[in-house]
């Protein structure tokens, strides 16, 4: 008995030392961005109380253009975005899982071939140049405005719909595009909700296309700001010029308008987290290796 | 004349198939077509001069590419060795737990990391590894360990790609393997109780044997991408005083074609890339069906 009781404290330790590993890092920037100016070398890496409780940094921050024009940037591409992914995949998903017509079984042979044939960067890179996409959000927009994994999660939500329904529907006198209007999209909303997340954490978290697309600095969304600022460490973009407008006795600690700018671009993800949790891990656990 | 009466008929759902079909055609075919490129000489004007084998002759007599391709392969290993194994033993953990309430915390938070972007896990990495006030450190330096400079050290940078890969994936993989344990039925715990048999016992006599096949299946399906060793990690990680030990196959080619572009011979290397990528998919697909029934599609 004694044993046991021992194992199982081992294994709770275990775990929350776990849950401390992702926390800890995370909590600390949180404080970092919190603390106030000029004190950020007070904070050390396990410090998850601000030095000074200030919001300057995030003043700072939402007041520099490059910044909030960057979160522009990003809710359009995200929302935009996500809406053409839902429709295209939900139309070819409709078509492919609840419909018979010839050809289909070509169709759902080039999907596969699709899937396993990746074009390299180079050519989708000439490819975005030539219709003269460079530069352009929407170039970003219609970059994987399907992901062919995600649409054979979506058909295997739509087949799930009682054919009895449709059928009613049929009867009535509704045609294939009235039925996936009116029958297939309302009767789907948790599949819907659950490609949305997926398809909406890809858009908001996509830096690389929008790097090599997209040179002009006002286009950029936040994950390439983000980028530009913590990873390469270009400092000057964000601080800069942007000193000037404050008053030239406050120091800004770069480390903590760092740490404030990885908190930006994580919010939207953490008020998301619940559906997150919700949807997110039954539709992957559908999609991915299945019975 | 029936089929095409009916085709007349369907046109609806024809209609609806062709936007999505057009993007596949547009953003898809035609990019995998300019893989060609790999076999020519990039001309901004012009038609591109067909140049045979000459950017693959170059590419494979190259030491950089044979550095690049070392670099590739022993990222992976490292990853499948050290990585892939962590979600398997964290599921058994997190099957352990009784309180539902803490099962929840526990797999809320580890889930996490996995929707971070890895421009997020770099910054958060940075911050971490930092020389000084980092977090690492400060353990280490507790534990009377001298402060190391990890992001830019050739020896450590490798295993800052297996720590922080499992960081960030190890909870969420770990999803697939508790489902599995879900399925195993209760009663073969009842009667494993009822003759004695301890906890341990049970994970390894009942849970291990039962996530076996989902344990092959995921092993298979990963080594399908093997050539990958993770673009995003070392493309956010890395820098110039690491570059040597870490540039992999994906990093190259962007290096070398966006960088400076080398169009032709980036293509090459990616075609290169892909091949392999391909045979290792398709074949891990059937061998995986093989076995256990379960594919890539």
């Amino acid at each position: 008995m004694r044993r046991l009781e021992l194992s199982k404290i081992i294994i709770y330790a275990i775990l929350f030392l776990s849950t401390l590993a992702v926390l800890v890092p995370i909590l600390n920037l949180l404080a970092l961005s919190l603390t106030a100016p000029g004190r950020a070398h007070l904070m050390s890496g396990l410090d998850l109380i601000p030095k000074g409780f200030s919001l300057m940094n995030y003043e700072l921050l939402l007041s520099n253009p490059l910044i909030t024009g960057s979160i522009v940037n990003s809710v359009w591409i995200t929302g935009a975005g996500t809406l053409l992914n839902l429709i295209l995949t939900s139309m070819a998903a409709y078509v492919l899982a609840r419909t018979n017509f010839i050809g289909k079984k070509l169709v759902l042979l080039f999907l596969i071939v699709i899937m396993v044939f990746e074009p390299g960067l180079i050519p989708e890179y000439l490819l975005v140049k030539d219709l003269g996409l460079m530069n352009k959000l929407t170039a970003l927009i219609l970059y994987k405005a399907i992901n062919v994994y995600y649409l054979f999660i979506l058909m295997r939500f739509f087949q799930d719909i009682p054919e009895e329904i449709l059928e009613a529907a049929r009867i009535d006198g509704a045609g294939h595009f009235r039925m996936y209007t009116r029958i297939m999209m309302p009767l789907s909303k948790p599949g819907l909700a659950t490609l949305g997340l997926f398809y909406g954490v890809f858009r908001w978290n996509e830096y690389f296309r929008a790097t090599i697309y997209i040179s002009e600095p006002s286009k950029w969304p936040l994950q390439v700001v983000l980028r530009q600022f913590v990873v390469r460490k270009d400092n000057t973009s964000i601080i800069g010029n942007q000193n000037n407008l404050f008053d030239s006795s406050v120091n800004f600690d770069f480390a903590s308008l760092q740490a404030g700018t990885i908190m930006i671009a994580i919010v939207p993800l953490l008020i998301l987290y619940p559906f997150i949790l919700k949807y997110y891990a039954k539709g992957a656990l559908e999609g991915g290796v299945k019975d | 004349m029936k089929a095409l009466r009916r085709m007349r008929q369907d046109w609806v759902l024809y209609a609806m198939l062709a936007l999505p079909i057009l993007y596949f055609v547009i953003f898809h075919v035609i990019p995998l077509y300019g893989m060609k490129l790999a076999f020519q000489d990039y001309r901004i004007l012009g038609d591109h001069v067909w140049v045979g084998w000459k950017h693959f002759n170059v590419l494979f007599s190259s030491p950089a590419f044979a550095s690049v391709m070392q670099n590739t392969i022993i990222i992976s290993l490292m990853k499948i060795i050290f990585v892939f194994p962590i979600p398997i033993a964290l599921s058994l953990l997190i099957n352990e737990v009784r309180s539902s309430k803490y099962r929840k915390y526990v797999q809320s938070v580890v889930y996490l990391p996995h929707f971070l972007s890895w421009v997020v896990i770099a910054g958060i990495w940075i911050s971490l590894l930092n020389p000084t006030e980092g977090g690492v450190n400060l353990i280490g330096n507790f534990f009377g360990l001298p402060s190391v400079d990890y992001m830019t050290s050739k020896d450590h940078i490798r295993w800052v790609f297996v720590v922080s890969e499992i960081w960030r994936s190890a909870g969420w993989d770990s999803i697939i393997y508790l489902a599995a344990i879900m399925k195993i039925s209760p009663g073969l715990y009842e009667a494993a109780k009822i003759d004695g048999a301890t906890r341990l016992q049970q994970m390894t006599f009942i849970t291990l044997p039962h996530l076996y096949s989902t344990i092959v299946t995921v092993f298979i399906l990963n080594l399908g991408f093997f050539m990958n060793a993770g673009f995003d990690q070392v493309f956010n990680f890395m820098n110039d005083s690491v570059i040597s030990v870490v540039d992999i196959l994906d990093t190259y080619v962007y290096r070398i074609g966006i960088g400076n572009g080398q169009f032709a011979y980036a293509t090459a290397a990616s075609l290169f890339k892909g091949v392999i990528g391909i045979v290792l998919i398709l074949g891990t697909h059937f061998i995986s069906k093989r076995i256990s029934g379960k594919g890539v599609w």
